[in-house]
């Protein structure tokens, strides 16, 4: 039997038997498929592991991991210690690459980007808030910021631009020429959020952003970071402990040994708080 | 590529005022020991080396193995060379022929010989003022023979391990059981004859019990050494051989390349030590800051970036430390005195050796910095951000 009987016979059922309906619909289905994957799944993770082998020991915090997520959304990423949270984050993030499976962000494979390619990638699409925001501390709260945007084709005056507004939005303008040891854990987070903002990246990763504040402190920062996902639409993924915080992320998603736990939405909380 | 602002190395600098001031040390350190061997080389050869006689050639006795001390020709040589050697310098009917002694002998503090030391002497006529144009009476005046006066040379009291004072015009010396007055000072820097005393020829002569010279030194015109080669070989009734100045001063030179390698050797190791001690502040100082490396690169950064960053840092300090090191070099070592058998010979710090000395204090900077820069940097990132 040849492909066309093949196809004519698979098609018999149908009213019409146009060959070139038949070519159209492949054609709307696959185009189809892809707009779908472009809208839809920003990130997507298929079959993604990460092993880690030291000595004879082998660790696989992610095995076989499967998980899409649409540009513009706030994912909060929960789970106990160890469960392969930051390693997740960290694939995503581009700091790190999967041992096997895929990673595409957009239309690019992360995981087999090479080393100086994946750097340029992370700086023109990651930002990085870190748990202890690790600011250099001989540079001020300005030139923290300043930091990534000095891996761009940029003027001084267009960076002054950027890194003003940006420690604007975070509410620390006032602050700009401070060392990090001169500021509070909460201020120094302000100001690792506008570096992180600063490059206005697709993708902004946090982990743990308010591991190390008090919560005055951490609910400041977690609807600062909410105003940046909704006002300026960025992609947010968060990793957190605290089942209170998740009530500013859109979706929830729950990683245990392995297995990934998908909560619904804002109203949703965490399983410990509703056994 | 996009680098990392200058500011970022130079405040870096301020993290450990500690380390900064043991790494500038550890360069300066090394720079100096640098500059100490470069300097004793170079000024060794620098007095091995008549610079102003490229034309001088020396006649010795046939035989005397290239030794000075050992060479002995009759005082008469010198007139027939004069008169058949063509092509030898000539002003004002005077030619360029210099009988000289040189003898290695033992002068006393006094009659009874108290002290003695061991003093080179050269046996002179006035002609050898014109074949070593370097040497230059400077105090006094010249020795007149026959009254048992001597000129002593500029180093000539290092040489014979005294103060300069005890050979200051006015004292004394005593050999062959003679007097000999202090009548002049002389220099000829930077070279061997700065070490010796100047002896009128007859009365060295009478004093050391001969009747012949040790050479004659010679300075050409336009003869060529091989001129004065064939002659010595055409001539050979008159028993002589020629030797270059130059030559002859290599070849005792040649003697002493073991005491440069030696000199290198030990420069090198003492330096090592400082490398060392320098490389493990840096190991400490970078080991400090691998989370902030890593962020760094989290933030797209390339290593290399990274590393040009630390290496910037790390030439601000050994810059610093090579400017400390070469200006402590040539505050305490340029024109310091050095006794070795040959004589006594000045330290020389001048550019070449300064030109050394900063090389060797900027590279130290760049390699220094590399191994522990490498080991924050060939770590993941992922565990760099780790770090405590
Ligand atoms: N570089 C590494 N080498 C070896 N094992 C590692 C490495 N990084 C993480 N692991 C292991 O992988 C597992 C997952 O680690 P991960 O840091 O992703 O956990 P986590 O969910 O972020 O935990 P926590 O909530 O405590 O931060 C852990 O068992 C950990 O020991
Ligand atoms: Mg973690």
């Amino acid at each position: 039997m040849t492909d066309e009987a093949l196809v004519t016979n698979r098609n018999s059922d149908t009213p019409s038997t146009d060959r070139t309906d038949v070519f159209l619909a492949i054609t709307v289905t696959a185009l189809c498929a892809n707009l779908w994957r472009f809208f839809m799944a920003y990130i997507e993770c298929r079959n993604l592991t990460r092993t880690y082998t030291k000595a004879s020991t082998t660790i696989t915090p992610l095995d076989g991991l499967d998980l899409d997520i649409e540009e513009g959304s706030f994912v909060a990423l929960m789970g106990p210690s160890g469960s392969g949270k930051t390693t997740l984050l960290n694939l995503i993030a581009g700091i790190d690459s999967p041992t096997s499976g895929s990673l595409m962000m957009g239309a690019v494979d992360v995981g087999k980007l090479s080393r100086s390619k994946l750097a340029l990638w992370r700086s023109v699409n990651i930002g990085y808030i870190f748990q202890l925001y690790n600011l250099v501390p001989v540079l001020t709260a300005y030139e923290n910021v300043e930091l990534p945007l000095l891996l761009r084709n940029l003027s001084a005056k267009d960076r002054h631009k950027k890194v003003a507004a940006a420690l604007e939005l975070v509410g620390i303008d006032d602050r700009h020429d401070h060392f990090p040891r001169q500021l509070s854990g909460g201020q120094e987070q302000r100001v690792a959020i506008a570096r992180a903002i600063v490059t206005d990246p697709k993708i902004i990763v946090a982990d743990e952003p308010t591991g190390d504040l008090d919560r005055a402190s951490a609910a400041e920062i977690l609807s600062l970071l909410q105003q940046i996902n909704v006002e300026l639409g960025r992609t947010l993924i968060m990793v957190t402990h605290d089942p209170k915080t998740t009530k500013y992320a859109g979706r929830i998603l729950h990683l245990d040994k392995g297995r990934l736990l998908e909560l619904e939405s804002s109203t949703a909380s965490a399983p410990g708080i509703h056994p | 590529m996009r680098l990392l602002p200058f500011d970022y190395a130079v405040r870096n600098l301020g993290r450990s005022r500690t380390r900064l001031v043991l790494t500038i040390m550890a360069s300066a350190l090394v720079v100096l020991l640098v500059l100490t061997a470069a300097a004793f080389v170079r000024g060794m050869a620098n007095s091995l080396v008549n610079k102003s006689a490229g034309n001088n050639v020396i006649l010795m006795a046939a035989g005397s193995e290239e030794s000075l001390e050992r060479s002995q020709i009759p005082g008469s040589t010198a007139g027939i060379v004069a008169a058949s050697l063509p092509g030898i310098k000539n002003r004002f009917g005077v030619t360029y022929v210099s009988p000289e002694i040189h003898a290695a002998i033992i002068v006393k503090d006094d009659k009874e010989g108290s002290r003695s030391w061991h003093a080179v002497v050269r046996g002179f006529l006035p002609e050898a003022s014109l074949v070593h144009p370097r040497a230059s009476v400077i105090q006094g005046r010249m020795p007149k023979p026959g009254k048992d006066e001597i000129m002593v040379g500029g180093l000539a009291a290092e040489m014979m391990g005294v103060p300069d004072s005890r050979v200051a015009i006015g004292q004394s010396l005593w050999f062959d059981n003679r007097r000999w007055n202090v009548v002049g000072r002389f220099t000829a820097r930077g070279t061997v004859l700065d070490c010796e005393i100047w002896v009128p020829l007859t009365d060295l002569q009478v004093a050391t019990k001969r009747e012949t010279v040790s050479c004659l030194v010679v300075t050409l015109d336009d003869a060529e050494f091989a001129d004065v080669d064939a002659f010595t070989k055409q001539r050979f009734d008159l028993g002589l051989t020629a030797i270059s100045e130059t030559d002859y001063y290599a070849s005792i030179m040649k003697f002493y390349q073991p005491v440069h390698a030696m000199v290198w050797t030990t420069a090198f190791l003492i330096g090592l030590t400082g490398l060392f001690g320098g490389l493990n502040t840096m190991y400490a100082a970078f080991a400090a800051r691998v989370r902030e490396l890593g962020m760094l690169q989290s933030l797209g950064f390339p290593r290399r970036a990274i590393m040009i960053s630390i290496i910037q840092e790390s030439l601000l300090t050994s810059a610093t430390g090579t400017l400390i090191g070469s200006m402590l070099g040539m505050l305490l070592l340029n024109g310091r005195a050095v006794k070795f058998s040959m004589g006594v010979f000045q330290l020389v710090v001048d550019y070449r050796v300064l030109l050394l000395g900063v090389a060797a204090g900027l590279i130290m900077g760049v390699l220094g910095a590399m191994p522990p820069a490498w080991r924050c940097l060939r770590l993941p990132i992922i565990e760099a951000l780790k770090a405590s």
